[in-house]
């Protein structure tokens, strides 16, 4: 029977059939941070002996809060650490770090047909590769700590399949707001995301994580991008991965990865996206969103419209704003930095705008390119990586009632801070909306050197 | 296993985790003692706990309970502040297992039942047969996980991995072959 992506990648991993449909599924790596995997590992620590069933397979990053802001976070910190130090676990530590979804892939800890699983809902991201990746509660990630294995029931698997070269100004972003506007907030529950088409096809490394990132903002247990000359290009060379003669040897493997022609899916979807323009979000799920050039809709929800603080057919252009981020696992990575940074050169942001690099060598590399000059230049705040102003854990909080844009993923209430109204958008809509001051799109901006020439 | 079966009702959907516990809550790394952080990040959460039966250990809401994030600090601070069981028309994957690992019951039930539901003050929710009485004398059926169940009701997902790493071993060894 012709099989899906999805099917081969579950069928190499099931160890055994549980009750109630349920399986045991392997884990070929897990991702470990500082917030949800201490509870984890003290429990093993308390309970099982302290015995990992295979450290090797595990690699540990500090994430969210880096470095840590007071005791309780240098605690979680250190229980990592002493943690990783103890089982000989990997572990990229405050300067080498970042955001765990961006320093995996960089460092090459994650490839074409792997299961992978992080106490982290945006492990979707790296789907992008053509691994299964999903996020994971702590207990789910401690028990594949101590047995290699999680719990599953078997997800069904939704085909999407995107046709059409992105046009000017439209970016994965735009993308994947556009895929959960059309597939619901909640349309991808229990359900895998078999990306393909030639939009797919089209799309770098970096695009294909924004897009599978935010495959968790459908209830997707994960997106999932077929590998291909993209993806082994982006692996080679990459500092987890062997070299030579053996790295090609998977490469001929991974080139097997791909669905059976006549596969059968739960659900499949085709949309055409060469006419896709830039999408914001106005409500209160990564689901509310319209085009930048459109309004708030008249069936907007009611609750949606007061938590914003909005009324139906107002231009989304018009909503003034008080802070920009750009950042998180969503659109922080080098060519999301490049992106904002072609909007910002030479021009001055009007509001607070904060820029956090996904993870150290982001920032390393942006800044090997002058970004940060051309950040700071414009008056931006160029912090180091964190996941930062996002979830309002670290950095960056806005107050009550404060409108901020945001590159990032989920604009729920009290996402970046008790009361505060986010709306998502892509890094270039982010940059040129903080330059105005309003919502906007980087067409709307004067020229480079317009006013100079006029006074002159 | 029959609980107390006072509601909490909470007429809304999609309540996300951050809304159950917002992230600068996160800091510890206990899994106890977070009851007094619930609903700390929803809109109006403070005063839906302060009007609530102080023995309501069920919660009534709408679909997508638990969407966002995987924290399971969510399940956490609901077991801790005396919850053990969500009844909605359906729930987030991640939350729907954390919530089995901790003792909270997820229960689903079809979206025509919630309003009746919501309106009960009381319900009489045996876990063990699956059935939610309700005041009006009708009997809801619903179906838990049947591996997920045994956590739910006794604990032991640990323990249940901790037997089968003899056959993952195993299972790796002959795929290694």
């Amino acid at each position: 029977m012709p099989q899906s992506l999805f099917d081969k990648i579950w069928e190499a991993h099931v160890v055994e059939e549980l009750p109630g449909g349920n399986a045991l599924v392997f884990v070929d790596r897990i991702v470990a941070h500082e917030i949800t995997t201490p509870a984890g590992a003290l429990e093993i620590q308390r309970n099982f002996g302290d015995v990992l069933f295979d450290p090797k397979r595990i690699v540990a990053i500090y994430d969210h809060v880096s470095p840590a802001k007071d005791t309780e976070t240098a605690i979680q910190g250190k229980i990592l650490r002493d943690w990783a130090k103890r089982h000989g676990i990997a572990m990229h530590d405050i300067g080498q770090n970042g955001i765990c979804h961006v320093v995996a892939p960089e460092r090459g800890y994650v490839e074409p047909g792997m299961s992978l699983a992080c106490g982290d809902s945006h492990t979707c991201t790296l789907g992008a590769f053509g691994a299964f990746a999903l996020g994971i509660g702590t207990t789910a990630q401690a028990g594949a700590m101590l047995a290699g294995c999680l719990i599953l029931q078997r997800p069904k698997v939704m085909k999407i399949t995107l046709e059409g070269r992105l046009a000017h100004g439209a970016t994965a972003k735009d993308l994947a707001l556009y895929v959960i506007a059309q597939i619901g907030f909640k349309g991808a529950t229990n359900h895998v995301i078999e990306y393909g088409g030639s939009t797919i096809e089209s799309l770098s490394m970096d695009e294909r994580m924004t897009l599978c990132n935010m495959a968790i903002e459908s209830g997707a247990t994960t997106g999932l991008c077929p590998p291909d000359e993209t993806t082994f290009s982006y692996l080679r060379g990459r500092e987890r991965q062997p070299t030579g003669e053996a790295f090609e040897r998977n490469v001929a493997r991974w080139r097997t990865l791909r669905a059976d022609s006549g596969a059968t899916y739960a659900s499949e979807i085709v949309l055409d996206v060469s006419g896709l323009r830039p999408i914001v979000t106005w409500g209160t799920n990564p689901g509310e969103s319209a085009p930048l050039d459109g309004t708030v809709p008249a069936d907007a929800s009611a609750a949606s419209l007061e938590y914003m603080g909005l009324t139906r057919g107002t231009p989304l252009r018009s909503l003034g704003l008080d802070q920009a981020f750009i950042g998180s696992c969503t659109n922080s990575r080098l060519s999301d930095l490049r992106a904002a940074a072609d909007v910002l050169r030479g021009r001055k942001v009007t509001i607070p705008t904060i820029v956090t690099p996904g993870s150290q060598a982001v920032k390393r590399a942006a800044e090997r390119e002058g970004l940060h000059d051309v950040f700071q230049d414009a008056g931006a705040l160029w912090t180091h990586s964190s996941c930062g102003p996002c979830l309002g854990m670290s950095m960056g909080v806005i107050a009550p009632g404060a409108r901020c844009i945001s590159s990032t993923n989920r604009n729920f209430p009290g996402r970046m801070g008790a009361g505060g109204r986010v709306h998502l958008a892509s890094p270039a809509v982010v940059a040129a909306s903080a330059v105005l001051g309003h919502i906007a799109g980087p067409e709307e901006l004067a020229p480079v050197g317009a006013a100079e020439a006029s006074v002159r | 296993m029959k609980l107390a079966g006072y509601v909490l009702p909470i007429d809304r959907a999609d309540i996300d985790t951050d809304q159950i516990i917002p992230a600068h809550l996160l800091t510890g790394v206990e899994t106890t003692g977070l009851g007094e952080h619930l609903f700390k990040g929803m809109p109006g959460g403070r005063e839906l706990l302060e009007g609530a039966h102080p023995q309501a250990d069920v919660i009534v809401a709408r679909e997508n309970f638990g969407c966002g994030s995987s924290r399971e600090h969510a399940a956490w601070s609901l077991r801790d502040r005396g919850f053990r069981a969500v009844i909605a028309p359906s729930f987030a994957r991640i939350f729907h297992e954390n919530a089995y690992n901790n003792g909270v019951a997820p229960i689903v039930v079809a979206a025509e039942h919630i309003d009746g539901l919501l309106g009960a003050e009381r319900l009489h929710i045996d876990l063990i047969d699956e059935t939610i009485a309700t005041p009006d004398g009708g009997t809801i059926h619903f179906t838990l996980d049947p591996l997920r169940k045994q956590f739910l009701l006794e604990g032991g997902y640990m323990e249940f991995m901790a037997k089968r790493i003899p056959r993952v071993r195993g299972w790796l060894a002959a795929k290694a072959s």
